[in-house]
């Protein structure tokens, strides 16, 4: 049975508080630069605040996780980069990224339609001692690459070597959580394999409020979303469009 | 006469280039080290029992790989001095009483980016451990180890010769030799299945 | 012969052709590639493996569980655990950073004395000294864990007085223990059985409580439905993260709580819609949607809305006593789904007042939020692990932070059943920190120390065969053979839970409506009831980049 790792996430269920995004930050070591900006930020993973546009009692917000949505068809980044710095796994789905193959022309930046991306604009520092609980099983990014979610794949390298020890071809589903499904704390973040009928995420998946962005363009994301009001559904047209409420 | 003068010269530089190339800068380019302490791999087996290599080097519960043993694993023996070399007193002394580790220089460290499992390469593919790390289990031989001034990798990881010709399977461990293995049993990584 | 000119071109060009026939312009561009991409300051993580070890956050008096990787040492990574019955797995966002706390760049690692740098010993001296001249007043900011035990004891045999400063979940309790002479750390929130929340200001999805412990309910319970089967209806001024997903919000005037709780209790009488028949609210219902911001209609709507899917609770950002005999009206104290008590040997304990008169000296705990500043001109020993930035006290002590010492976790404030666990010390201390609780038994010798004061409680919780302990499995209390194994399971981060308490039992005697009070509460805000003085620092990056930034009340370093 092919392997399609992919996500469902609740928009219902997101109460923004953030705990995703700190736990990815923490597991791939992302630096703490205070320099960063918004806009010069490092955010595998980022959650937006997004309202409908109204005020008063009529106005709705919703809090929108954003992450590489590990495009399968065509996926944009990999068809630009001049380095075959990305690429799609067959055997997994995930779009691997591998900042030391990258040469940071940040071509692929411009080319996700998700704004997924993120460039390395200095080298990573941390205050002195800080760089000891740094996790192991990534490796630190130098200034200059590009880099983005990769389904946390240190985790999936341990699952498969605890398979591999005890004697198994397949790995335990248990042990291969991505850090920010492991991190919320109302399981807005459901994660499986998109390929297997009997995954409870792939029936979440296409349940009748469950939506991707960006439908319209073609890459076939494998991060769907999912919400109970209509207003949510219809952001699915685009996700820079709509008012972006920063603080 | 300057045509014969002018090849003699050029000639001359050929061989001063092929010479500094071939012969001094192999020399120059690996610093020389001395690992801290004598560790003779085949009297410890001789005299623990330990004839396997995975006895010491062995894999944890969750597969991870321990790589060269702790210091722990020394104290099983050598928790007071056992005999009359100054290594041993070292190692006694300043290791094994503080429970410090001991700054073995490994011949095989890949860079921050690779993923290597164990686990997957001797577990479930059988590979030898000799198939990559040549026979130093069996000597008592202590190899010193070379390092690239400029990279900062072992010399073990071009391998031996400048010229990246191998001299046998376990010389060299760079991305084309494991590609070259993996191509052979057509087994598939993808990119992020060795790196991290 | 002499060599001219042409000779060394000559040579250069034999030399040149000689070297692309070496292996020297291949190997030193491959070399320069790989040199220019391992820039020797940057760093890269540990080759050590990495062992998963069980303890406990200390940075908040909720005491989440967590799941900590530690490697060569030293944490590299933090995460929840399932099994803890109360947390679930979760934590709050700076929890998953908190590891990176030890090294905070405002790490206290030295003794100091109004700014200039000095020694435990003569910080010893000085406070020896202080006990003898007059009352020390010790301020705990953790109530119920060992070292309060300790705290207490010494100020008892000093003569001087022991007083905590609760967060604001914890002190939203208080009007509940004034009339009804239960302490409120024996009191909590029964949400298991609620079906209908009105919150003034308490940001229950975002930083009250422990995470976990309403947002699962919350999710499994209302998240998405129309009609869900938990209501929660939020009321504060801003559109803040918990606003954005009640069921229900409500915007009102800051400040305008005390109207709208007497202005929702004057229609509930009137319409009698509950069973209580009393005390009547002093304001008109005129005057409260003009002190509110809500109209006469709006409040009558949202009084028969609060009372339409029973069992309801009110729950206040701070100790606002208007929204507590709300509760009382609602018949929300002593009843499933409301205000219960979890404990019969809780303790009542002093508020710290900022007022502090005729004392000699005041130690601080570094349980204590930075921002409590004592009024006094006695003499002020602040313990802490970081430096929260300007500060009142004459002595600065570097404490132990973050997985650094043996400590035990009391049941959280908010929680309906009692827990008990022991947070293991993970992490060498740094040398030269130092606990108020070590401080204070170098003065006393004769203070039972934290551990054993640990062991006395495990020995308690062992004799009297009652709960349970939550770990991968879930073992009755009584079938634990010996009360060594059941500190060992403690230690490696088992949970001890408590029966769930009968409800009935607990009642509040209201004989007139409550006057409001000028609250002395720190503000209730998304940070929740952190207590160190600085953020983790990945936590500050992300707040800085992305737009859940937080409010002004806490310093972002």
């Amino acid at each position: 049975m092919s392997t399609r790792y992919g996500m469902v996430i609740d928009l219902d269920r997101c109460t923004g508080c953030g705990a995703c995004m700190v736990a990815c930050a923490a597991e791939n070591n992302v630096p703490p630069l205070p320099q960063a900006t918004s806009r010069t930020g490092l955010t595998p993973m980022l959650v937006r605040r997004v309202s409908n546009g109204m005020e008063g009692q009529a106005r709705r917000e919703v809090f929108i996780p954003i992450l590489c949505m590990h495009c399968e068809h065509e996926t944009p980044c990999v068809s630009v980069c001049p380095q075959q710095a990305v690429e799609l796994d067959k055997g997994t789905g995930i779009v691997m990224q591998m900042p030391q193959r990258c040469l940071g022309c940040r071509y692929c930046m411009t080319a996700c339609p998700y704004h997924a991306r993120y460039f390395n604009w200095w080298d990573p520092a941390w205050p002195q001692g800080m760089e000891k609980s740094l996790n192991p099983g990534v490796a630190v990014r130098m200034r200059g690459v590009v880099e983005k979610c990769n389904l946390c794949h240190a985790r999936l390298h341990s699952a498969k070597e605890k398979a591999a020890a005890a004697g198994k071809r397949e790995i335990d589903p248990a042990d291969y959580v991505p850090a920010c499904v492991e991190a919320c704390p109302t399981a807005a973040i459901q994660f499986g394999n998109l390929a297997d009928k009997d995954d409870p995420v792939s029936r979440e998946a296409h349940s009748p409020d469950a939506f991707r962005f960006l439908e319209r363009i073609g890459t076939e994301p494998k991060v769907y979303y999912k919400s109970g009001e209509a207003w949510v559904r219809a952001l699915k047209g685009s996700v820079s469009e709509v008012e972006v409420k920063r603080g | 006469m300057n045509a014969t003068r002018n090849t003699f010269v050029f000639g001359l530089g050929v061989a001063i280039a092929l010479l500094a190339g071939w012969v001094i800068f192999p020399r120059a380019l690996y610093v020389r080290q001395n690992q801290l302490l004598a560790f003779h791999h085949k009297t410890h087996a001789e005299k623990s029992g330990f004839t396997e290599c995975g006895q010491c080097h062995a894999l944890r519960d969750d597969g991870t790989f321990g790589g060269i043993p702790s210091s722990d694993t020394c104290t099983s023996c050598h928790s007071e001095r056992m005999g009359a070399s100054h290594d041993e007193a070292v190692l006694v002394d300043n290791y094994v009483k503080t429970g410090q580790e001991v700054p073995w220089l490994v011949y095989a460290r890949q860079p921050a980016n690779v993923w290597f499992s164990h686990a997957i390469h001797v577990q479930r593919a059988g590979l030898a451990c000799a198939e990559c790390h040549s026979t130093y289990g069996q000597s008592d031989e202590v190899r010193i180890y070379e390092q690239n001034r400029l990279s900062g990798y072992s010399r073990d990881i071009w391998g031996h010769s400048i010229s990246r010709i191998r001299l046998g399977r376990h010389d060299g461990m760079k991305m084309d030799d494991c590609e070259d293995c993996h191509r052979r049993h057509h087994v598939q990584a993808g990119c992020l299945g060795c790196h991290q | 012969m002499k060599i001219t000119r042409r000779d060394v071109l000559v040579w250069g060009a034999g030399a040149t052709a000689g070297l692309v026939f070496t292996p020297v312009p291949w190997k030193l561009l491959s070399d320069i590639s790989i040199w220019t991409q391992n820039w020797r300051w940057i760093p890269q993580p540990t080759h050590r493996p990495v062992d998963v070890k069980g303890s406990f956050c200390t940075l908040c008096p909720n005491g989440c569980g967590i799941r900590v990787r530690m490697a060569a040492g030293w944490p590299v990574g933090v995460a929840g655990v399932r099994s803890h019955p109360i947390s679930r797995g979760a934590l709050c966002p700076l929890g998953f950073a908190a590891h990176q706390l030890i090294w905070h760049p405002q790490r206290l690692r030295t003794v100091r004395h109004r700014r200039s740098t000095s020694s435990w010993d003569e910080a010893h001296v000085a406070f020896a000294k202080a006990c003898t001249e007059g009352p020390v007043v010790i301020v705990d900011g953790y109530p119920g864990h060992a070292a309060s035990s300790l705290f207490e004891a010494f100020a008892e045999k000093q003569r001087g007085s022991y007083r905590v400063v609760s967060g604001p979940e914890a002190q939203a309790l208080t009007p509940y223990e004034t009339w009804s002479g239960v302490p409120a750390t024996a009191l909590g929130y029964d949400l298991e059985n609620v079906r209908t929340i009105v919150s003034f200001g308490a940001p229950l999805l975002d930083g009250w409580g422990t995470p976990g412990q309403f947002t699962r309910l919350w999710a499994e319970r209302a998240a998405g439905a129309a009609d869900p089967d938990l209501r929660l209806i939020q009321i504060e001024p801003s559109l803040s993260r918990t606003a954005a997903r009640a069921w229900q919000r409500s915007a009102i005037h800051p400040g305008g709580e005390t109207a709208l709780a007497a202005g929702i209790a004057r229609v509930l009488l009137e319409e009698q819609l509950v069973q209580a028949r009393g005390p009547m609210p002093p304001l008109t219902l005129a005057q409260s949607a003009e002190q509110s911001g809500l109209s006469t209609d709006a409040i009558r709507d949202l009084a028969r809305l609060i009372v339409g899917r029973p069992p309801v609770v009110a729950i206040a950002s701070d100790d606002n006593p208007s929204i507590a005999a709300l509760n009382v009206l609602l018949g929300a104290v002593g009843t499933r789904g409301g205000i219960v008590q979890k404990s019969k040997h809780a303790k009542s304990h002093l508020p710290a007042e900022s007022e502090l008169d005729s004392v000699r000296a005041v130690l601080i705990d570094s349980s204590v939020p930075w921002d409590f500043v004592p009024q006094t001109d006695a003499e002020v020993f602040r313990f802490a692990a970081w430096d929260g930035g300007s500060s009142k006290a004459d002595w600065l002590l570097p404490a132990p932070g973050f997985l650094e010492e043996l400590t035990d976790i009391p049941t959280a404030p908010t929680s309906a059943i009692e827990t008990y666990a022991i947070a293991s010390s993970l992490v060498k201390a740094p040398p030269g920190v130092q606990s108020a609780a070590q401080f204070l038994g170098r003065v006393d010798p004769d203070l039972t120390p934290v551990d054993k004061i640990i062991h006395t409680r495990c020995e308690a919780l062992f004799r009297a065969r009652a709960g349970t302990l939550c770990a991968q499995e879930t073992t009755p209390v009584a079938m634990i053979p010996s009360v060594e194994k059941l500190e060992e399971q403690l230690q490696s981060g088992a949970v001890w839970m408590g029966e769930p308490q009968h409800p009935g039992g607990l009642r509040c005697k209201l004989s007139e409506w409550p006057q409001a009070t000028r609250s002395e509460c720190p503000p209730c805000n998304s940070l929740g009831t952190w207590r160190a003085p600085v953020l983790p620092p990945l936590a500050s990056k992300l707040y800085q980049e992305s737009s859940l930034r937080e409010g002004p009340e806490r310093r972002n370093p």
